[in-house]
């Protein structure tokens, strides 16, 4: 079953990996630093030899965003961000994975100081029953 | 006309190319690969030389040459490892030459199928595996059935094998002691395909393979080469009553129709009198398993003329002797059904309250779905649409989830 995991951050300045550049992160000890990123590299290199991921990618500055919003029958554009909410959409992956307790598993392993992990479900034709 | 007959020939001759390899080479990837060689080679000079008289032959030729060229091409290591496994094939004195064709026809398939289903490998990766080996599907239709890139499939592929590679896994069939347990296994991977097959088709997404069918054909085999095992039976006579009703599970725009709905002239006789004919071989012998049980729910609606015509006494009954030989939360839940059918909904409704306190079943939208429907049937419409609005947020499936929203907008809440 499909999972996106997403991860909602707010580096400053944005940048990637958010964990640079996240004061919540950058305050640790430095073996600690270093034990979270190489906690990070495993589940990524575990989910990739297992064809468990699917992809996923990092995303650009909210600032540089660009919105749409439809007014008077056609799209009105106007530059982001999308929202004034503390933290923003960094980045994304979608893995497959055998169950939701693997997604749920998955998804802790990618959380840190400083940001938000949120699953969430694919929907999709055949579906599911969990 | 050959690349259809080229595709037929190879779909029933891969699992005996392959078992003829692994009983001299050992190693299943390197097999894989050198008869998927073989199959290319085939495709490229069968159109101009004509099918060979003895497909199965030349395409173990081909294969084993190529494995040995590889062989050869490897390092000197790598070599030596690999001459030494070449003489010392794992049953030499019983087995035939890769080169002749053996009379173990149906064996192959089997064992190639039980290889697959070594318990060392997840569902999902026995699943993948059976496909390519023994169905002969290649990655990229693998990948496809499965919505997932080909890159994932291929990595998907290669753990599994070197997960038996260290486990040890033998091309053959497993002791006596655990033959019960792999038998069981296969049966779950075929099933799990249909399974799949099934619910995809009523999707949006055409794929170019019909996994129902092909989940269908191998059980198919499975029980050509046990004909006395009870479960295999009753697992293929599932598939095939379960099949049957396909024209009409779907209407003009994809979207699911429930069984009650269901245009039963659709349905196809020729599929149900062999899934019943298979069913009353089986049944008699006094061994009752659950794929004999579900079948035999099947075999009921099947009998029914119409929903309201069903024997709903005689399905709770196999409910109720289903949930004790494999209970599980979905056989409570269709068991509250046929239970609310036969005895009214307040008797279905209990039957279901132990599940709500399930953690597995709190996001399991089939709970709220039967709920929702059982209080419709009693007529408290606040309840009902509570529990579709609650089924529709937590299910994955895109037609389920417009089929929910349906209903709840049919009560019109």
């Amino acid at each position: 079953m499909k999972y996106v995991i997403l991860i909602h951050s707010n580096p400053q300045p944005w940048g990637h990996p958010t964990s640079d550049y996240l004061a919540a992160h950058q305050g640790l000890p430095d073996d600690v630093r270093k034990r979270l990123n190489a906690e990070f590299e495993q589940v990524m290199s575990e989910l990739q030899a297992n064809g468990e991921l699917i992809g996923g990618e990092a995303l650009g500055d909210p600032a540089a965003a660009r919105l749409y919003r439809w007014q008077d029958g056609s799209p009105l554009a106007s530059d982001g961000p999308y929202s004034e909410a503390k933290e923003h959409l960094a980045g994304f992956f979608l893995v497959d994975v055998e169950s939701r307790a693997r997604a749920e598993e998955v998804a802790a392993r990618f959380a840190g100081p400083g940001e938000t992990v949120e699953l969430r479900p694919a929907m999709w034709p055949g579906g599911d029953d969990q | 006309m050959v690349q259809r007959t080229l595709a037929d020939v190879w779909r029933r001759e891969a699992p005996h190319v392959l078992g003829a390899l692994l009983r001299r080479y050992g190693d299943l990837g390197d097999c894989e690969d050198a008869a998927q060689e073989a199959a290319e080679a085939a495709a490229s000079q069968w159109p101009v030389d004509g099918v060979p008289d003895n497909p199965r032959a030349w395409l173990i030729r081909v294969a084993s040459r190529r494995l040995i060229d590889r062989t050869r091409a490897e390092s000197a290591r790598a070599r030596r490892e690999a001459l030494d496994l070449a003489r010392r094939p794992d049953d030499a004195d019983v087995a035939p030459g890769a080169d002749e064709v053996p009379g173990t026809e149906v064996d192959d398939t089997t064992r190639l199928l039980f290889l697959c289903c070594h318990p060392a490998l997840s569902r999902p990766s026995q699943v993948a595996l059976s496909l390519r080996a023994v169905a002969g599907l290649s990655v990229a239709q693998i990948a496809a059935a499965y919505l997932v890139p080909v890159r994932t499939m291929t990595q998907r592929l290669s753990r599994a094998r070197a997960t038996l590679r260290d486990a040890g896994a033998r091309f053959a069939m497993p002791s006596d002691e655990e033959l019960p347990a792999r038998v069981a296994a296969v049966l779950d991977v075929c099933h799990l395909v249909f399974t799949e097959g099934y619910t995809r088709t009523s999707g949006e997404t055409l794929v170019d393979v019909e996994l129902a069918e092909e989940a269908i054909r191998l059980t198919r085999q499975v029980h050509v080469a046990l004909p006395d095992h009870d479960e295999a039976t009753g697992a293929l006579a599932l598939m095939l009553l379960t099949h049957a009703r396909l024209p009409a599970r779907t209407d003009s725009a994809g979207d699911l129709v429930p069984l009650a709905e269901q245009d039963r002239s659709r349905w196809r006789r020729g599929l149900i009198a062999e899934g019943v004919a298979l069913l009353e071989e089986t049944l008699p012998r006094g061994h009752v398993g659950r794929y004999q049980l579900q079948a035999a729910i099947a075999a009921v609606h099947a009998e029914a003329s119409t929903y309201q015509a069903t024997d709903w006494m005689q399905i709770s009954v196999l409910y109720d002797m289903l949930s004790r030989v494999a209970p599980a939360p979905t056989v409570t839940l269709n068991h509250a059904v046929a239970v609310a059918m036969a005895h009214g909904p307040t008797v279905g409704l209990a039957l279901l309250d132990p599940l709500l306190t399930e953690p597995a079943m709190r996001r399991h939208h089939r709970l709220y779905a039967v709920r929702a429907h059982l209080l419709e049937l009693n007529g408290e419409v606040e309840a009902a649409a509570e529990n579709y609005r609650r089924a529709a947020q937590v299910t994955t499936s895109l037609p389920e989830q417009r089929y929910l929203n349906r209903r709840l907008r049919r009560l019109g809440r």
